[in-house]
């Protein structure tokens, strides 16, 4: 239903809208959307951090623009080919990293983010180093051409709606339970046998994989990339959506995208202030609110709804 | 759940513990310690503060790996392997500080607790594939079943952190029973229950094992533990003091002056009756 | 042999204040078990202080100097005591996020009081270099190899001798012990802080006069303190010294077939390995809190 509500939203918007920066930021939210959830299942349900997600966001759209630009394959190869190598780069820092208290993972991604970026930028010949890389075809599927616009906007949220759909899945599933275990206890969660080393490392990289998704649908987008779209402040910018939007509410990432590509574009004295204001948002709400936003409104509500229900009787042998 | 083996096989011990040791820095938790836990039975562990009975646990759940000494499930030998292998050979227990999943409902709690017993990955709940939705609807009813077992089904969407306190624990024994056990390793379960909270939890233990379970229960209300266990080791410093059945404890003079105290020795002694 | 010497000169001088960042992280693991993320920030804030109060105030250099870490060590303390100590659930991601939002933000408000630009600083001395065998060491390089030294120093002083310093290693090791015994645990905590923090202001202090200093230039160094910390062991005194010394060398003698920008990725690199490989550190034995 509520899918529905949002495709109809969508259409409407896409059909309705006529100026094309409207349009351009419709599909950014929709890109960001992508990258919030993927961090947001990682964060929101199973209580791990990564402070380098732009260096997988990077590398999506990296693979994708050097197999396209430099080697002329098909973007639908290009593809495969990138979510494969996101997925195994995310593997090799998983494995051992997970297996480590929440600071070290965060020092760890860091560690990450930052090699990446300083890979994006000094291996020039093939990444063209700060100067970018230029000459990124667009996308076309038969006759269809993703050129436009429109059709790219229609493109990128059918992939957003489709993986919000899979993973809301995910998580009302045995899989998201344990996630979500994991989260409140590792303890109790591994107490019920479920193996929680190996479901933090395969929550990690679908999270990686759906931000070189939307690195790749980035790239394609844009037609030109540079390393300071995948720095340090990317990654904060995605934690900092996930954290307005709500850990653990793949809603509320829809929710945190949209505000963080809107704001920075709204108010233009914010560019001077962006940093402060991430900051400040960071902080204020996990210490207000943990659970993030969306999620502590959502919770509120749904205690006061369980307080007015009557009062069981209690255990009865 | 299954059921108790009969004839020889009920001879076998279901959980054998082999000269375990571990230390803590300087802190020997447990020094050498041995027994046996035969199947269908409910067996107690007791003894002072810090005398190294949530370790011996640990060391059974394989949270805590042993200095030396080996564990073993039947035949099954239990050295090495993770805890959450443990789970799936037949191991549950309840936490001393309970440990439940605060973000969730009472029923998700138990459902978390039929992680073992279920099948579904990754790309299963993703694609929805029909056997998962299946399975998750066997889970579900199954949880139901052990709410209504345990008395907390008409709590069941609360959030399980509202509940009062004695409810959490009947909560983590369900959630430990989700998980299809041979043995459950309770912890202190009747710490910070009231009197008739106490005795529903003492009724609620019999119907565990009458479903063929065997229970291991660490515990200080030495009234319940008297009342309803079939086997008591008392254990101290570390080491093993007694092992014996609940009469015997209660007349055992070492057991006596290290724990039990002078008071103690009028107390009824039910389950002596035989 | 010269040039290898030069190296080996460099790379301590770096290596030394690399040891005071990582003195700072080391401490407060130490004594609250958290990882500041916000660390590289007050190196940041030390660095600019120093600059702003001994050229643009021009106040003597002891002054400044004192100045700019108690600066550090007021922003530290604000730190612990309006987002820290309000956190009601300490979930490390809590704490990471809580840390790193204050990273950013130090950086922000760096940026707006001491713009984009890059600032300079000159020599604590102006004494000639010294010709030792033919490769040149710089004053400056003296300068921050004692005042390194007196920092662990000071230390190790104040954790032995000292009843708060060791009323701040009870709580290490049992806050609610700590609280029984009727030490003041809140106050150590922030104590903690604000002493970390002002060693990563030293640390700032040290490192303005080798390099250029701007708002952003928080990060690496606080990644390479931490990098430095993870190799002695996390928590251990001597470990963050030696790891910082080691790290520096390390990165001096990398630059011969490095180039400049792939030698920041290898410090990194050098932190992954660690973390995979000797989570405990390369010297320490101090376990890593494993799940
Ligand atoms: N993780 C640990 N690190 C260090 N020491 C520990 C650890 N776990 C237990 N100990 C020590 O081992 C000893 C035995 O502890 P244990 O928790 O097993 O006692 P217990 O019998 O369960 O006590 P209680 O009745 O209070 O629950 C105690 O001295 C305790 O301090
Ligand atoms: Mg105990």
């Amino acid at each position: 239903m509520r899918y529905l509500i949002l495709m109809a939203g969508v259409l409407a918007a896409g059909f309705g809208l006529s100026s094309p920066y409207q349009i351009q930021l419709l599909t950014f939210i929709g890109i960001n959307s992508l990258l919030a959830l993927g961090l947001n299942m990682l964060m929101g349900y199973a209580g791990q951090i990564s402070l380098g997600h732009a260096a997988f966001f990077g590398l999506g759209a990296y693979v994708t623009g050097v197999l396209t630009a430099h080697f002329h394959w098909s973007p639908w190869l290009a593809l495969p080919v990138a979510i494969l190598l996101t997925a195994a780069a995310a593997f090799l820092i998983a494995l051992p990293l997970l297996e480590l208290s929440g600071f070290y993972l965060g020092m760890g991604t860091l560690g990450f983010g930052m090699i990446g970026y300083v890979v994006f930028r000094q291996w020039s010949s093939l990444t063209g180093g700060d100067s970018g890389l230029v000459g990124i075809p667009s996308l076309e599927l038969g006759p269809l051409s993703f050129a436009d616009a429109k059709n790219y906007l229609f493109l990128v949220w059918a992939v957003a709606l489709l993986c919000i759909f899979l993973c809301d899945r995910l998580i009302h599933s045995r899989i998201g339970r344990a996630l979500r275990a994991i989260h409140d206890s590792e303890r109790a969660a591994s107490s019920m046998g479920i193996d929680t080393g190996r479901l933090k490392v395969h929550i990690f990289v679908l999270s990686a994989v759906m931000a070189a998704i939307a690195g790749f649908l980035y790239a394609h987008l844009v037609s030109f990339i540079s390393p300071g779209s995948f720095d340090f402040l990317v990654s904060i910018r995605i934690v900092t959506m996930v954290v307005i939007g709500g850990m653990a509410s793949v809603w509320g990432a829809l929710l945190g995208a949209s505000v963080m590509t809107i704001l920075p574009e709204t108010l233009t004295v914010f560019t001077e202030y962006e940093m402060i204001v991430y900051g400040l948002i960071m902080i204020t709400i996990m210490i207000v609110i943990p659970q993030g936003l969306f999620r502590g409104i959502l919770d509120i509500y749904e205690r006061a709804r369980f307080r007015t229900g009557s009062i069981p009787a209690g255990p009865q042998a | 759940m299954n059921a108790q083996g009969s004839g020889q096989e009920a001879f076998l011990p279901v959980l054998r513990l082999e000269e375990i040791s571990r230390s803590f820095g300087g802190i020997q938790a447990l020094n050498d310690v041995s027994f046996e836990v035969a199947p269908g039975a409910i067996h107690a562990l007791i003894g002072p503060n810090g005398a190294g009975k949530t370790t011996l646990l640990n060391v059974i759940t394989g949270s805590c790996p042993p200095d030396t000494g080996a564990a073993f499930l039947g035949d099954c030998r239990l050295n090495g392997r993770k805890p959450h292998e443990r789970v799936s050979l037949g191991i549950a227990r309840t936490f001393q500080n309970i440990e439940l999943f605060g973000s969730m409902t009472v029923l998700e709690n138990v459902l978390v607790g039929r992680h073992v017993k279920t099948r579904c990955g990754f790309f299963g709940a993703m694609a929805g594939l029909p056997g998962c939705s299946l399975e998750e609807r066997k889970a579900r009813q199954r949880a139901h079943e052990l709410l209504d077992f345990v008395g907390l089904s008409e709590a069941a969407d609360w959030r399980s952190t509202d509940l009062p306190f004695g409810w959490q624990r009947f909560l983590e024994i369900a959630r430990a029973l989700a998980t299809g056990p041979k043995v459950l390793l309770l912890d202190e379960p009747a710490s910070g229950l009231n009197p008739v909270e106490t005795s529903t939890l003492c009724d609620l233990l019999r119907k565990i094992r009458e479903n063929g379970v065997t229970l291991l229960l660490v515990e200080h209300d030495m009234n319940l533990v008297m009342e309803i266990s079939d086997r008591v080791f008392v254990l101290n410093h570390g080491m093993k003091l007694a092992d014996g059945t609940p009469c015997e404890i209660q007349a055992n003079e070492a057991v006596i002056s290290a724990y039990l105290g002078r008071e103690r020795m009028g107390g009824k002694c039910s389950a002596c009756a035989i | 042999m010269q040039e290898f010497l030069q190296y080996i000169f460099s790379g301590i001088t770096n290596g030394a204040v690399y040891a005071v960042i990582a003195l700072g992280f080391s401490m407060l693991y130490g004594s609250t078990g958290l990882i500041n993320f916000a660390q590289g920030e007050f190196v940041m804030i030390g660095a600019l202080s120093l600059i702003s109060l001994w050229k643009g105030v021009n106040l003597p250099l002891p002054l400044a100097f004192a100045g700019a870490v108690a600066i550090t060590a007021i922003a530290g303390a604000m730190l612990e005591r309006f987002a820290i100590r309000s956190v009601k659930k300490p979930h490390p991601i809590v704490l990471v996020i809580i840390t790193v939002g204050a990273s950013i933000l130090l950086r922000g408000v760096g940026m707006l009081v001491w713009g984009k630009d890059s600032h300079g600083s000159p020599s604590f001395s102006d004494h000639a270099p010294y010709d030792i065998l033919g490769a040149t060491l710089l004053p400056q390089s003296l300068w921050i190899l004692v005042l390194t030294l007196g920092v662990v120093l000071g230390l190790h002083i104040f954790h032995k001798r000292f009843l708060t310093g060791r009323a701040m290693l009870a709580c290490a090791i049992s806050t609610k012990a700590a609280g029984i015994v009727g030490i003041p645990t809140e106050k150590m905590v922030l104590l903690a802080f604000s002493m970390s923090a002002a060693m990563g202001g030293i640390g700032g202090v040290l490192i303005a006069p080798l390099s250029m200093s701007s708002f952003d230039m928080g990060m690496n160094l606080g990644l390479k303190g931490f990098c430095a910390a993870m190799i002695g062991g996390l928590g251990s005194s001597w470990g963050a010294v030696v790891g910082g010394l080691l790290l520096g060398v390390l990165e001096a003698l990398g630059v011969g077939f490095l180039s400049s920008g792939l030698k920041d990725a290898a410090a990194f690199v050098l932190l992954l390995l660690i973390l995979y490989f000797r989570p405990s550190g390369l010297l320490g034995t101090a376990s890593v809190q494993r799940f």
